[in-house]
């Protein structure tokens, strides 16, 4: 254990700044990005993988003041909406006024913005971390997004403003009128500001900014005042969320209140956590898992908001690494070239606890119908079974496969335990 | 003849209705490793407070190399070439033995906030991290994460912080607090090493280790200096034996 | 001036109701020091368990037994989740707590659905209690003051005069010190956290009627309710009391003059541009105070925090 992480010492320090190992996932990531729409070219698979993009660069840039930073923000929407409040305005000033700037550079104005308001705002709700910048964020939060119903010359009011992207010079021969330009755009913006925030993380600031999270106490007796060093992360963060709605603004062509107000911030919390705080690709993997399930399930149920609710408090309480967190804790027993242990176990926990939430799901599913379905409409139709959520014998037969399933998933458990403990230590334990 | 590297006039520091410091005058001159001892209570953990900017001063004033350092924040007084240790391990738990070095490293080597250079990229700053770590003989464990280092080795992980910055006035908190006989050797030998040259201010419990390392000892008792000399004068002082030295030689 | 009286009275009733929200949240985060950003839900929990009992016995047991409900369920929450929760620390808290917000509110959709419920007064008190100059004052305004005073005075009683509220008052100053003293502090933890829900849950009985019983009820109040804590200073009750009624009363004050801006502006030396549709400032000089009402408590706590960064009871700084 000793000699190998003595050699990975060694090597880190001889190898040159840019290796191909370090570079391999960026070039991969790139190659991937600029083949995605050839695999999914539909419209709305555009649409998606825009809107995914763009919480991507939303979530790093909130993870900065998060997971880097430790600053929890419950009004981070504010920077994005800002930045893409003034995108539109300079988009229209573009094709009213004359103004001459190709869209390609306008998420940088929506960063400038961005930052402009992290400044005045972080000067003083920098001041503190923990519980105050989090009530201070919410608060200035709140202000923002109600004014911006009441101020409608700047914000539109309820119904927001709009513009046309399609109004400026051409650059290199784009328009950018079809959504497969948008993507491209979105992309490049995408990869330029992964890598800025990655390179943000690894600069004596970014150090320092983990060493303030873990002890602020000792980075001041270290010759760093613990309040620039958040208001510097909340600049940067800021910046960043500003370029994201500069991305929303050339994508959806509207901002409304709705990009300002405590769900946006809530969200972009929602999607961080879930991903994993203490990763750098965390955010992404959260931003791409929670586009994805928001779609798929809010096209066959309901409630899918309960269901993701239930999955953030699960997250919080079981998983606080998040779903990264989740993967990272297999790289020990990889290492110890013990994966293999956890196979069998893992396999026969699949099915029963595939049921166990599927039938929870459709406990949940049939009572919703029972309660709120029209009268006289007692039929539903779940997993493309059709069948009365009055009846009785649906009842009987969710309630028994739960608790079938439930007990299962409890009686496999121990044995998941062990394997796992085993697959984690170097010697097999008696 | 220079200012002294250290000098209190009148210094009192009350909480509340509380006066826990008194009224103190010292001078600690460039070099010396001046130890502070005194019962549990006499307010020592305070006074280094107040030195390193932990705490407001209520009166009086400090002066660093002439210059008044009083009321200002922690990070100018380092940034002023004074470091200081805790008496409660105080590291960045989550960060590996080398970032908790280079941490200590960063503002003294110019990188400030700095967002435009890369930590990985700076030679000079590695090669420096390293030698902080063969220094306190933690080379070994330059990758693992602080918070699961031993008790001992997270205080020498903590002197290597302290040090790591090129300070010249260096305070240590109760550097062999909780260690055993042979870890409290170790350090010793590592206090002496690192604080080569430099002004050396501690807090310590074991009158070993005190009078093996220290110029000069200071008596705190009640917020008050009952004695102030060279460990021989110190020891043979009435008040202090009363006081202090009294029990614990009869201990041995 | 006979509206400024019922202004005062109005403003009264508001302040109070925020009051039994800032009085459970700040003894909760005194305490444990968690900022329970669920606290508003357990205030909606409150109305909505009101509603359905009353449909079932009426208003007056959905008082008594939609509080102790509500108590329970915030108990249970601070046992099973919080307690869980809290080995990871502040942050990993507050994020918990505003999971448990969002969840709440969608498991109060699983069951009651979008719309706003029927729960109205009860009739005994559906009466015009006094008038001045032509505002009716009604009877269920009346018996909202005197049950948050009620509590308000049993809150007092038991902090100042029994043995628990001793244990809490100290808790209060020395937030380490209490759990050395043996106290059984998990327990102490689980009672503050369901008292202090409960305390929501009768502002959530008694508002529900008047401010309506609907799935965004929450919000609406919530973000107030915090940003009224930190005016008054995190941890502070007296704080949390004074910028209470502070809010309550810029509210309804606000509300209730029909003053536009841009004549104030006029009056203190202003000149009004000739062409408004063309400045950007435009809505400076057309709003009226009552439509800045709602950001007013925002604005109110940006300023205290220029001023007085620990808000204005705070003692504690972090």
């Amino acid at each position: 254990m000793n000699t190998t992480t003595k050699a990975t010492a060694s090597q880190r320090s001889a190898t040159p700044l840019i290796s191909l190992p370090q570079l391999a996932p960026w070039l991969i990531a790139i190659l991937f990005l600029l083949l995605l729409p050839v695999i999914f070219n539909s419209g709305s698979a555009l649409t998606i993988m825009n809107q995914m993009a763009i919480t991507i660069v939303f979530a790093l840039a909130y993870n900065m003041l998060l997971g880097q930073a430790g600053m929890l923000s419950f009004g981070h929407a504010v920077y994005m909406g800002l930045g893409g409040f003034f995108c539109v305005h300079l988009m229209n000033m573009v094709e009213f006024d004359g103004l001459w700037l190709p869209l390609p550079l306008l998420p940088l104005f929506g960063g400038f913005f961005g930052l402009i308001f992290a400044i005045i705002i972080g000067s003083f709700s920098t001041r503190r971390a923990g519980t105050v910048f989090a009530m201070i964020s919410l608060g200035v939060g709140e202000l923002i997004a109600a004014s911006s119903i009441i101020i409608v010359a700047f914000f539109g009011g309820e119904e927001g403003i709009s513009a046309d992207r399609t109004m400026g010079p051409e650059t290199f021969g784009f328009d950018f009128a079809s959504q497969l330009e948008v993507y491209y755009l979105t992309a490049i913006w995408l990869v330029i500001s992964a890598a800025a925030m990655y390179l943000f993380s690894r600069t004596p600031i970014g150090r320092i900014a983990n060493a303030v999270r873990d002890n602020e106490e000792r980075a001041e007796f270290l010759g760093y005042s613990q309040r620039y060093v958040r208001m510097i992360s909340f600049c940067a963060s800021g910046f960043f969320a500003g370029i994201a709605g500069g991305l929303f603004a050339i994508n959806f062509e509207i901002l409304t209140e709705e990009n300002l107000n405590l769900g946006t911030s809530g969200v972009i919390l929602l999607v961080t956590f879930l991903g994993g705080v203490g990763f750098f690709i965390g955010p992404i993997v959260g931003a791409v898992v929670f586009t994805l399930l928001q779609t798929v399930l809010s096209q066959y149920t309901e409630i899918w908001q309960l269901y993701l609710g239930a999955l953030f408090v699960a997250t919080v309480m079981f998983f606080p690494a998040g779903l990264t967190g989740l993967l990272a804790m297999h790289i020990q027993p990889f290492k110890l070239g013990k994966s293999s242990l956890l196979l069998r176990p893992y396999m026969r926990m699949l099915v029963p606890i595939l049921v166990c939430f599927l039938s929870i799901a459709a406990l949940l599913e049939t009572a919703f119908h029972a309660r709120h379905a029209p009268i006289g409409e007692n039929e539903m139709n779940l997993f493309g079974i059709v069948f009365d959520s009055h009846g009785v014998l649906p009842w009987v037969v969710i309630v028994v496969l739960v608790l079938g399933s439930g007990f299962l998933v409890k009686r496999l458990a121990p044995e998941l335990k062990e394997a796992w403990d085993d697959a984690n230590y170097l010697e097999p334990r008696s | 003849m220079s200012a002294p590297a250290i000098e209190l006039r009148g210094l009192k520091k009350s909480f509340g209705l509380a006066e826990i410091i008194r009224g103190l005058d010292l001078k600690i001159e460039k070099g010396e490793r001046h130890a502070i001892i005194g019962p549990n209570g006499a307010g020592k953990s305070t006074l280094f407070n107040l030195i390193t900017g932990r705490f407001h001063v209520t009166e009086g004033t400090i002066s660093m190399h002439g210059e008044r350092i009083e009321n200002l924040k922690p990070y100018q007084i380092n940034r002023r070439g004074l470091s200081r240790s805790f008496q409660i391990t105080n590291i960045f738990p989550k960060m590996t033995v080398f970032e908790n070095i280079r941490c200590g490293l960063l503002w003294t080597m110019g990188y400030k906030y700095s967002f435009w250079t890369l930590v990985s990229r700076q030679h000079h700053l590695t090669e420096r991290t390293e030698e902080i770590l063969e220094k306190i003989k933690m080379t070994e464990r330059r990758d693992d994460i602080a918070g699961v280092l031993t008790y001992a080795e997270q205080r020498a992980l903590e002197i290597g912080i302290t040090i790591a910055g090129g300070a010249d006035i260096i305070m240590l908190d109760e550097p062999t607090a909780g260690m055993s006989h042979s870890e409290t050797d170790h350090i010793v030998d590592l206090i002496r090493d690192v604080t080569e040259g430099k002004t050396l201010v501690m807090v310590e419990h074991d009158m070993g280790v005190i009078f093996d390392l220290a110029d000069k000892i200071s008596v705190l008792v009640y917020g008050e200096f009952i004695a102030s000399d060279t460990p021989e004068k110190v020891r043979a002082n009435a008040k202090v034996q009363e006081a202090y030295l009294g029990a614990a030689s009869e201990e041995d | 001036m006979e509206l400024i009286f019922v202004n005062i009275l109005d403003g009264l009733v508001t302040g109070l109701l925020l009051f039994m929200l800032c009085s459970g949240l700040t003894l909760i985060f005194s305490m444990m020091g968690v900022l329970n950003f669920a606290h508003a839900s357990f205030y909606m929990l409150g109305a909505y368990f009101g509603y359905e009992i009353s449909t079932f016995v009426g208003f007056w047991p959905g008082l008594i037994f939609a509080p102790i409900l509500v108590g329970i369920a915030g108990a249970l929450v601070e046992r099973y989740g919080l307690r869980r929760v809290h080995q990871y620390g502040h942050v990993p808290e507050l994020i918990f707590t505003f999971g448990l917000a969002l969840l709440i509110e969608e498991i109060i959709q699983f069951f009651w659905g979008k719309n706003i419920m029927a729960y109205d007064e009860p009739d005994i008190l559906n009466f015009v209690a006094f008038s001045i100059a032509g505002n009716a004052f009604p009877a269920y305004k009346v018996f909202m003051i005197f049950v948050a005073m009620g509590i308000f005075l049993v809150l007092l009683y038991i902090l100042t005069r029994t043995r628990v509220g001793l244990i809490i008052q100290a808790a209060l100053s020395y937030p380490n010190t209490v759990q050395n003293l043996g106290h059984n502090v998990p327990l102490v933890f689980m009672g503050v956290f369901g008292v202090g829900t409960a305390l929501a849950g009768v502002a959530g009985v008694i508002a529900g009627p008047v401010l309506g019983t609907f799935p965004g009820m929450a919000v609406v109040l919530g973000s107030i309710v915090f940003v009224t804590i930190v005016i008054g200073g995190l941890g502070s009750l007296w704080g949390a009391l004074i910028a209470s009624l502070l809010i309550g009363w810029l509210q309804t004050f606000a509300a209730s003059y029909n003053i536009v801006i841009g004549d104030v502006l006029v009056s203190i030396g202003f000149t009004r541009p000739e062409n408004l549709d063309d400045s950007a400032l435009r809505d400076l000089w057309t709003l009226t105070v009552s439509q800045i009402g709602p950001i007013l408590p925002f604005l109110l706590m940006v300023l205290v925090l220029a001023i007085r960064p620990q808000g204005l009871f705070g003692k504690r700084e972090s």
